[in-house]
Parts: C-alpha cells; structure tokens; sequence
C-alpha cells in the first residue's frame, strides 16, 4: 500500500459548509505553502521534487477534505502527508546524490563566510540522517521528522491518532533507533 | 504531584509539552532532574541531527500566490489524468505501459470500435487520428474504478485467451519469435529491455439496458442507444505485443502502469525513459445490424462534442480502419509529423510538472507507439525514423 495513504483514511477535518468549502482551502492552501514548501526542501534537497511533492500534499487535502470536519489540524495533517511523501521520496530517489552535490555547491555560495570543508561535513551529515530516516520504521521516522519540524504534541497527536501522553515514550524509543541506525550507517560508510 | 515523572512526561518537559502539575515536581525533586538531564544528553544529539527540519533559512520557490496558479493546473491535469485511467483501466489486458496506450486506445470507446466493424465486419487500425476529449466532463463516472468499459456494458464476458505475464526477451529475434511478428528496433541504440506479452482474445454480448443506464449515472440520458444493440456479440482479438525500452525505466507492472507507482514526479525519477512499443492490428468484430455511424456519434457526444461536431466528425472518419485516440482537451497536444515513411502523430503533454510524449503511427499493419517523459519528443521521431 503506497505508504503515505497509510494514515489517510482518517477524515481531514473541516467544520465548513459546501458552499465556503472552497474559499476555506484556498486560504488553507497560501496560509501552509510557505512551511510545507520549506519542510519539503529540507526533506527532498531537489527544489523541482520539492515543488511537485508540496503540490500533491496540498492535492491530496483537497481530495480528501469532507464537508463536516474541522480545520483546526490542517496543518498537521499536511506535515503528516509531506513527511511520508517525503520519505517515499527519499527511498525511491535514486539521483538523490546528484542532488546532495549541487546542494552542497549552492550552500557554498549561498554561505561564503563559512568553511567549504565544514558546509559539506554538515552536508554529509544531513544526507545521512536522511538515509536514516527513510530506513527506519516509517511510523517512527514519521514522528521523528514531525517533532523536528516544530510540531506540537497535541498536532502530532491528532494527526497521527494518538494520545498526547504517548508522544514522549515514543520519542525517546525513535530516537534510540535512530542513533542505532546512524550509527551503523557510519560505520557502512566508513567500511 | 509526589510520584516521580516517568520518561515521557521527562521527554514532555524537555519539549515544553509538560503540564504545571508535572513541572512543580520537576522543580523540586532532584531525582527527576538528574534523570531529566541524562534524557537530554540523548535528545540533544539526534535534536542537533535534525535540526535542519525546522531551519528558518529562506528557500527558492514559489510564492504562495504563483504556487496557488500552478496547483490549480496541476489539480486540473490530475482531474483528467485520473478519468482517464479510470475510464481506460483494464483488469482483463494486462500489459506494459506503452502497450496500454495503444490498447487502452482500442477499448477507450468499445461501442465505436466495436460497432465499426459493421461495414467489414471486422475492425483493424490503420490509421490513427486524434479527438481532444473533457474528461472532467465525465465525473460522473467517478465510481468506475478496475473494470473495462466491456465489463459494463456487458453480462456475459468470455475470455478465450487469457492474458499473460510480460516475459523478457534476450534480444529483438527472441521477441520476433516470442510475438509472432518481426519486431523492428533502431540499430544504433541498445535496448536496456524488452518484454513480450502474450495477447489475449474475448467476446462480450452487449446488453443495452446496462449500457444506457451507464450513460444516465454519467448525466447524459439525452443520449439514446439503439434497440438493435441489445444483445449484439462483440469479439476481440488483441495479439501478442513488444515494449522495448531505452533508458531507465520501470518494468511492465500489472496494471500496466509503472510510471505511476512512487511519489514524486515520473519525469524525474525516470528522466531518460523511452519505450517502443509495437503490436499488430487488434481485430473486433460485430454483426453486421449495428448502425456504426450512430453509434460512433453517440461516443463522439459522450466525449463532449456537440452533435453537430459529432456528425462533422463521423463524416470525416473511416471507422473500419482508424484508430480514434482521445487524449485529455486541457492536458495534452497533439500534431502529424512525418515518421517512418508515413504520417504519424505526435502527442504532447507539456506539464511544467512531467512533460510526456507519445508517437504514434501506423505502417504494414503494426501499430507504433514511442513514449517517453520528459519533452524531447525529438528523440521519438529520432527513434521512428532509425527503424530498419
């Protein structure tokens, strides 16, 4: 099952009627582009891969919105549906490093001050724990990335059908996968 | 609060998530603090890691304004993309991507090719024209998901020869045997490989009751279906077809589109993808009672055109022997170009998004389809005019 469908099932909620339905997504759409779009660039590096992946997030809101829900986790439920459309990318995008390397070019200009050797260690260390990221379990990765965007509990919660009192363990058991993994990931690439 | 705080409510606190009640006794009891502190040393590592996530730092790109007119085109593309495939998505032909093009091309309206076979009785391409379509006319269909348009306008579907898997070939003499046809491939370009799928034969009877009740679920009960239709036997024959592909590109997958699975955009995943794709004549055919013009201009209404356009175009085309491609009114161009010795057709989906493009021609009763991402359709033409 494409793994970003995974949680979405779960109605998108919008206490609007039909008729101001659409006004009300317009305003969703230019209110979350700007940190969809950002989160988006950060997970995926390739801006085109970016834009097109911020575009389904927000095609898939419209898709799946009904008209007797609420918007109060709108944005929740777009970082939810970015963060897995992102890993999907992240698995499947094997000219990622093409990417990784104009990135770290673009970084050197963008950054003149810093050290080239320092931008592309961080580089590097940024293309690693997205690696991580997309081999971890993809519930855990979920919300790794979620929390690390600035999301609350309680948005990571409802978007993710949770209680609010279970984020914290479940934090602390993703971030031990995710040093195990990085670890072993290091020590690959050390090999 | 008297209990110690448990590692969630300590992971809380670091966040700032913990409520008062759970940050008094943080305060004043030692024990939690120092176990507190050590979960911070853990945190912070991989905090630091992804810190990168919630960076600030401005990135290029859309407004939210310019991204707002892009999502409205690409809303639109989809809308169509997606009644297209439901409209052409078949679960009795299985076969690869190009290969669906075509055949999905031959069952698109199956009452107008079906029914083209009155005059002949039998129904095989040789020629390919074009019909710009308004999928989003069609909505109304949106509940017709899997099955072929045959399934349902039909009750009684027999295969007489199921499809089969696509198997590779080794080289193009393998898939010439394999297909039962001569497979042509360009000379100075190595395939990176080729698949032979097997055809596949079936017959349906017609029954109009079910046929007109689909037009009346699509809102055009203003189209009416002649009585003489009604349990009119329709048999297909698809042979045996090659997809032969350069480049990276993803294998012919069951459903017969590959390039769909994943996120991202197809054109960037696979940007040097072109397939060949080549398949003798599909036949249909029908008795000889059916009035092909009716019914090809009820399609042709079906698919947007008024009746008047319908009737214009009917009058141009040979329904025996042309191939009548619909490709989405908004989403796609389309013009002849010369190719192969013969005229062919060149279609173009110029999305910002995935550019695709697909050649189609006709010649010595093989169909010829080239698709490929991206829109250097030169390269189709390139590869049309090196066959041998």
């Amino acid at each position: 099952m494409d793994e970003s469908l995974r949680h979405e099932s779960v109605p998108y909620a919008m206490k609007l009627s039909k008729s101001k339905s659409e006004e009300s997504f317009e305003h969703i759409f230019h209110e979350y582009w700007p940190a969809i779009h950002r989160f988006l660039s950060r997970m995926v590096i390739d801006p085109a891969e970016a834009e097109d992946l911020a575009l389904e997030t927000f095609y898939r809101l419209y898709k799946h919105r009904t008209d007797h829900q609420d918007d109060s986790n709108a944005r929740g439920w777009l970082f939810k549906v970015a963060t897995n459309l992102a890993l999907q990318s992240i698995r499947s995008f094997k000219r990622r490093e093409h990417y990784e390397i104009n990135a770290g070019k673009e970084a050197l200009i963008e950054t003149p001050n810093e050290q080239p050797a320092r931008i592309f260690a961080k580089r590097e260390e940024q293309h690693l724990v997205r690696m991580v990221l997309g081999q971890m379990n993809p519930r855990q990765a979920e919300l790794l990335i979620m929390r690390h965007s600035g999301m609350t509990y309680k948005e990571i919660a409802k978007a993710l059908r949770l209680s609010a009192a279970s984020i914290g363990p479940l934090l602390i058991r993703a971030e031990r996968e995710f040093k195990k993994q990085y670890q072993v990931l290091t020590q690959e690439e050390e090999i | 609060m008297n209990k110690h705080l448990n590692v969630g409510q300590l992971r809380a606190a670091l966040d700032g998530e913990l409520d008062s009640a759970g940050l008094t006794h943080l305060e004043s009891c030692s024990y939690c603090q120092v176990r507190q502190k050590a979960l911070q040393t853990h945190s912070k590592l991989v905090a630091d890691q992804l810190a990168f996530l919630s960076s600030e730092t401005k990135v290029p790109g859309l407004s939210s304004s310019s991204a707002w007119l892009r999502f409205k085109e690409y809303q639109l593309v989809k809308k169509e993309t997606n009644m297209f495939r439901k409209l052409f998505a078949s679960s009795i032909v299985r076969y690869g991507v190009p290969a669906l093009l075509i055949l999905a091309l031959v069952f698109a309206f199956p009452a107008t090719r079906a029914f083209a076979s009155e005059i002949l009785n039998l129904f095989r391409v040789q020629q390919v024209t074009i019909i710009p379509v308004d999928f989003t006319g069609m909505e109304q269909l949106n509940g017709v998901d899997g099955p072929d348009i045959s399934q349902l306008i039909s009750n009684s579907i027999t295969m007489t020869q199921k499809p089969g898997d696509p198997t590779q070939a080794g080289d193009v003499n393998e898939a010439s045997k394999l297909a039962n046809f001569d497979v042509r491939s360009p000379q100075d370009k190595t395939p990176s490989s080729i698949y032979v799928t097997d055809g596949t034969a079936f017959t349906f009877v017609v029954d109009r009751a079910k046929a007109q009740a689909l037009l009346e679920e699509a809102g055009r009960s203003d189209l009416v279906l002649p009585d003489t239709l009604d349990g009119a036997k329709i048999s297909v024959n698809i042979p045996s077809n090659v997809s032969i592909a350069f480049g990276n590109c993803p294998p012919p997958s069951s459903d017969g589109d590959g390039f769909s699975t994943g996120p991202g955009s197809p054109g960037r995943r696979y940007p040097d993808c072109v397939i060949l794709a080549e398949i003798p004549s599909p036949s249909v055919s029908a008795p000889a009672s059916v009035d092909v013009a009716q019914l090809a201009q009820l399609g042709l209404e079906f698919s947007g055109m008024s009746p008047e356009q319908a009737a214009a175009f009917t009058d141009t085309v040979d329904w025996t022997s042309t191939l009548v491609v619909p490709i989405p009114k908004n989403a796609a161009t389309y013009e002849q170009v010369a190719v192969d010795g013969v005229t062919g057709t060149l279609i173009q989906r110029p999305a910002d998004d995935a550019p695709q493009f697909a050649l189609l021609w006709v010649k010595d009763g093989i169909i010829y389809a080239i698709g490929g991402l991206g829109s250097n359709s030169q390269q189709a033409l390139d590869i049309a005019n090196s066959l041998p």
